[in-house]
């Protein structure tokens, strides 16, 4: 595979424009925290779009933005400028409440320290976004495929804290993927896991893209996973500065070498 | 360390700030309950040394035993005894002190509260029975010369020399001050502002006799065994007894006090114990999560709970430092407030270093004993295991918990009954405290009963809802934290509510509808009570407008024989009796007749009370059998009333005018009603005094509870503190409870809920536990009122009063104070930013 600068959506500047099918985009999103002296300047004047059935990785230094990223385009966080869309809706117009139901029910995340519910079990806490949902039902067919794929379908009555930290972030994987969420938003998701374990994540997230569709934004350091990405954007200062499609591992390194 | 400490402590102050508010409540709370409480002067001192001298004392037999509203009657020691012991070689005097009010320059009543006397007293001169030493001035001699005692100088601002004015019962006297006194080395006589007269002074009434005759070694040794054979009809008692029997008589009435305050004091200190313990238990997950970090990096045990008890120390003694201050001023301020009620408690200026020590002793100690405990047990296991059982919520109650509080209820409800079957006020006390101690310590096992019970409901709100039922479940500590929180605070309000609503109807009564005068007149204060006497009472008659006067004449009897003593019951061995000019009363006050007929009210021939026909299964036309000051007399009952005049003590007997010389008695009338439509200025320029009060029917009703408002008043000053230290005990114990909480609280945000989805879980989980705490404590409150009421009244007050509606109210303010204490909390973790929680791991 190789890799290239990016196709006839560039715009001249190796960035993409964002296409009004995307998932999730961010049009001119800029984020600083602080004021004044103390002002950093996380995200700087950033349009990107992530499109539907895609696995992309996002890269970069640590500091350089990554994080930032993805909880202003999640909602999670609010930009200091510019645009964040899920779909055609502007996240920044959203009150609290409709954020709360666009995160159950289009967006899943998962983080590097599996933040589950202590109090509920490992089922619970998977079906936690659809049991949030009063109209809502869970698939239990889905479930019993999702758990079985994961290899936690045992573990489901245990509370967290008897899992292992592997098996605790694939309750978070499938959390993130019960409510089938227009896309899911992963930060260093391998980043506590071996790398046998971590190989398997992959697997299977790559497997949930092609099989199931599914959209997946991941942050990570790890060229062997960015390798198991469609695309991957590399993030520098709070700046987009490249992208390649399907890049192997070889292409990933040299990328991050050339940056640092 | 120390600056690690420090700053870590600093990191943490948010949440620190309100535990070190509640500690230095409660360290206030108790340092000025217990200083009150041991700054109560002592009253023996002074007596012991006054009447040092005195050997022996002679007094007439006891016809009606002084009792509450009963005035007590003792009948006379005749002249006669000082005249026999002086001639068989012993030295004797008369002794009286009858109603004598001093007035200050402006002519105002000097030092009239509520728990003082008010009496003269003749001039012993140099004999060792005299109690009084002149300290500046000199000794009064002859009739137109006083000297009275130096606190009653001071209250006055009177000097020597200056002239005096003072209100027997014979009327205003002007007289010169020759001398201002001490007694045995004290300011003045405990509670009692002293008039010194000369001997012969009209206002002792010799020709009538006196209260005692006291007796000291002259040629003779005095004792008791020497004397009695010398005087056959009268009782003989050591000085040392009979001074005993004036301290006694004193301290039943401060022993009020002191028992109240002391329960508060004990209160104060359970309270503040609590509160502190709650504040670590609470937040055991998040410390002990610390705790195993720390050790991860290497710190050792040893380095860890140094750090822990120094943490604790800061905290304590900053709690400790602003407690102290605060209870110092704040005993002032309710001395002070006690000074306004009218309840002037004599105090000494000593402050109890002990007291002080307790409040310090709770505010460092428990503060460092709650932090110390988890933590030597945090690190007692692996860090990596203290970690994961961090995370991991703790097995469900305690073995050790469950089993001490099984024991605490044993031995709570065994003193409780035998406290109440026996009126035994400290097995009481030990019971409620047993009792208190078994809820603190199952408070988390109901809390989980109460949870199971609502788990399908709050299921069905959700997983916030499952969320909320299982931390009620899963957590003991924190769960009967906060639920105890409330437990205090509910039953302190629901206990002293009970209180009032029990004092109230034992003093008040619906007697008062009945009555229709258009004025009453009557002395102010009561020991002894001040006497409308016949010039008075004539003054009044004549003026305009007066349509008619029915004085009141109060005495007191003995039911006669032993087993109508035991049906009245303890304490109720005297009867109370009114006698008054039975067909002007009819005119302004309205009987509600149950039996008989007032038409066939003679001298001997009297009107009962239900209370009395109940307790003494009398009925129309039974006699009753009472010893008076005239001996035995039989008595008719012609009717029976539904209750006694209002002011007079229940049970009652009201006869015709006659009645009083019937029993012996010849005292003048203390209280007078009055119709007609003379102004209330003109009956008070008749009268003439400004020891007895003209007051509208109006006035008169509110000030006959006003003693029982006076009460009331201190009880709820206490209580409101109380309430105020729990609620900030509630508020503190529910935001650590929900700063444990944020990570969780975060993630189930991050997973679609919405900040009003936590919110109502949050509050209906702090509602489940504030219900358990209101209903626990209501619950703790009505038994421990039912115990300690039997006890106080010697088994008199079987239940407190209780209403429905007062019970209803209680519990909806409980849940109303719990939700609004944990509403802010409650309401800004919701609202948390999501990203703060997860961006801090
Ligand atoms: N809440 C905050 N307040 C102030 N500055 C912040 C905050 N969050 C992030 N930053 C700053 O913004 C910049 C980008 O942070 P971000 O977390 O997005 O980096 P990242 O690329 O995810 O790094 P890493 O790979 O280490 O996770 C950093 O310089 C960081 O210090
Ligand atoms: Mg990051």
């Amino acid at each position: 595979m190789n890799t290239e600068l990016l196709d006839s959506n560039n715009s001249g500047n190796g960035r993409p424009d964002p296409q009004s099918d995307d998932v999730a985009r961010l049009v001119g999103a800029s984020k600083i925290f602080g004021e004044d002296d103390a002002a950093v300047t996380a995200l700087d004047d950033v349009t990107i779009g992530f499109r539907r059935r895609e696995f992309t990785a996002v890269m970069g230094p640590s500091g350089s933005g990554k994080s930032t990223l993805m909880y202003c385009q999640s909602g999670l966080d609010r930009l200091t400028s510019g645009h964040a869309y899920i779909g055609d809706v502007d996240v920044s117009t959203l009150t609290d409440q409709e954020l709360s139901v666009l995160r159950r029910s289009k967006l899943g995340f998962i983080f590097q320290s599996f933040h589950l519910v202590p109090a509920l079990s490992a089922k619970e806490n998977i079906t936690l976004p659809v049991d949030l949902d009063s109209g809502a039902e869970v698939d239990e067919e889905f479930l019993a495929e999702l758990t079985d794929v994961l290899g936690i379908a045992n573990r489901m009555e245990n509370r967290p804290s008897q899992l292992s930290g592997g098996q605790r972030q694939r309750v978070a994987v499938a959390r993130a993927m019960i409510p089938r969420p227009d896309v899911i938003f992963a930060d260093e998701p391998t980043g506590a896991l071996d790398s046998k374990t971590s190989g398997e994540l992959l697997t299977y997230l790559r497997q949930a893209v092609d099989e199931l569709g599914q959209t997946i934004v991941m942050v990570t350091h790890d060229a062997v996973a960015a390798s198991h990405c469609d695309r991957v954007i590399y993030v520098q200062d709070g700046r987009l500065v490249g992208e390649a499609l399907h890049p192997t591992v070889d292409d990933v390194l040299d990328k991050i070498r050339e940056l640092s | 360390m120390i600056r690690r400490t420090f700053k870590l402590a600093w990191f943490k102050r948010n949440r620190y700030s309100l535990t070190v508010i509640a500690i230095a409540l409660s360290v206030a709370f108790i340092v000025s309950t217990l200083l009150l409480t041991t700054s109560i002067a002592d009253v023996g001192e002074p007596l012991n040394e006054a009447y040092d001298g005195v050997d022996v004392v002679v007094k007439g037999p006891e016809v009606a035993a002084g009792d509450g509203p009963v005035a007590g009657i003792t009948a006379p020691v005749s002249s006669m005894v000082v005249d026999t012991l002086n001639a068989s070689g012993y030295e004797a005097v008369g002794f009286t002190s009858p109603y004598a009010q001093a007035l200050d320059p402006t002519g105002n009543p000097v030092g009239q509260d509520q728990s003082s006397a008010n009496v003269a007293e003749p001039w012993l001169g140099d004999s060792t029975l005299n109690g009084y030493e002149i300290s500046t001035g000199v000794a009064p001699s002859g009739i137109g010369e006083v000297a009275i005692d130096s606190a009653t100088a001071d209250a006055a601002g009177l000097e020597v020399g200056s002239t005096i004015q003072y209100v027997t019962d014979a009327g205003l006297r002007q007289a010169e001050l020759v001398g201002i006194a001490t007694f045995g080395g004290a300011d003045n006589d405990p509670y009692t502002s002293t008039l010194l007269l000369d001997v012969a002074d009209q206002v002792f009434e010799p020709t009538r006799g006196y209260d005692y005759v006291l007796v000291a070694d002259g040629e003779q040794t005095a004792t008791v065994d020497a004397v009695a054979p010398l005087v056959p009809e009268f009782k003989v008692i050591s000085g040392t007894t009979w001074v005993e029997d004036q301290i006694s008589q004193l301290d039943s009435f401060l022993g009020f006090f002191s028992t109240f305050l002391t329960v508060f004091a004990v209160i104060a200190v359970v309270v503040g114990m609590v509160i502190v313990t709650n504040t670590f238990t609470v937040s055991l997950a998040q410390r002990t999560e610390e705790l195993a970090l720390l050790r991860l990096v290497g710190t050792t045990r040893r380095q860890l709970m140094a750090q822990v008890v120094l943490e604790a120390l800061f905290l304590g003694l900053a709690g400790t430092i602003v407690g102290v201050a605060a209870g110092l001023a704040g005993v002032n301020g309710l001395g002070w407030f006690l000074d306004v009620l009218g309840l002037a408690i004599e105090r000494s200026d000593a402050i109890s270093t002990s007291a002080i020590a307790i409040g310090v002793l709770v505010g460092m100690g428990v503060t460092v004993a709650a932090a110390v405990w988890p933590a030597w047990k945090a690190t007692a296991v692996a860090p990596i295991e203290a970690l994961r059982s961090a995370e991991l919520e703790p097995p469900s109650a305690g073995r050790n918990r469950m089993i001490a509080g099984a024991v605490a209820l044993a031995i709570g409800i065994g003193c409780l009954l035998y406290g109440i079957v026996q009126t035994d006020i400290l097995l009481t006390g030990v019971g409620i405290g047993g009792a208190f101690l078994a809820l603190y310590l199952g408070a988390d096992t109901l809390v989980r009963i109460a949870a199971r019970i609502v788990r399908p409901l709050l299921g069905k709100a959700g997983p916030t809802g499952t969320v909320a039922s299982r931390n009620l479940e899963r957590n003991a500590g924190r769960t009967s934290a906060a639920a105890s929180a409330l437990m205090i605070g509910i039953s302190l309000i629901a206990f002293f509510t009970l209180m009032a609503a029990t004092i109230g109807q034992f003093v008040a009564g619906d007697s008062v509808d009945g009555l229709s005068a258009d004025y009453v007149v009557q002395g102010i204060g009561s020991q002894p009570e001040p006497a409308l006497n016949d010039e008075t009472l004539a003054a009044v008659a004549t003026v305009d407008g007066v349509e008619a006067v029915v004085p009141l004449y109060s005495t007191s009897v003995t039911p006669v024989s032993a087993a109508e003593v035991e049906r009245v019951g303890p304490g109720g061995a005297s009867l109370g009796v009114v006698a008054t000019e039975f067909d002007s009363l009819v005119l302004v006050y309205d009987f509600t007749i149950n039996a008989g007929s007032l038409d066939d009210v003679t001298s001997t021939a009297v009107v009962i009370d239900q209370a009395l026909a109940d307790s003494m299964a009398l009925a129309v036309g039974d006699t009753v059998d009472v010893t008076a000051l005239a001996g035995p007399v039989d008595l008719q009952v012609a009717a029976i009333v539904e209750t006694s005049l209002p002011g007079a003590p229940q049970p009652a007997i009201i006869g015709d005018l006659d009645l009083s010389g019937a029993l012996g008695y010849d005292a003048p009338a203390t209280t007078a009603y009055i119709i007609g439509t003379a102004g209330e200025a003109a009956l008070t320029e008749a009268v003439g005094l400004p020891t007895i009060d003209v007051l509208t029917l109006e006035d008169y009703v509110d000030g006959l509870s006003s003693n029982l408002d006076t009460i009331l008043a201190l009880v709820y000053a206490l209580l409101a503190v109380a309430v105020i230290i729990a609620l900030v005990g509630i508020a503190n114990t529910v935001s650590l409870a929900i700063s444990e909480r944020v990570g969780e609280i975060a993630a189930i945000r991050a997973a679609g809920a919405s900040s009003r989805q936590i919110f109502w879980s949050l509050i209906s989980e702090f509602g489940l536990l504030a219900l358990v705490g209101v209903l626990s404590g209501l619950g703790l409150a009505w038994i421990s009122a039912t115990a300690f009421f039997r006890a106080l009244s010697g088994g008199q007050i079987n239940y407190p009063e209780t209403d429905v509606l007062t019970g209803l109210l209680i519990v909806l303010a409980g849940l109303v104070g719990g939700a609004a204490a944990s509403w802010l909390p409650a309401l800004s973790a919701a609202k948390a930013d999501i990203l703060d929680v997860l961006r801090a791991d």
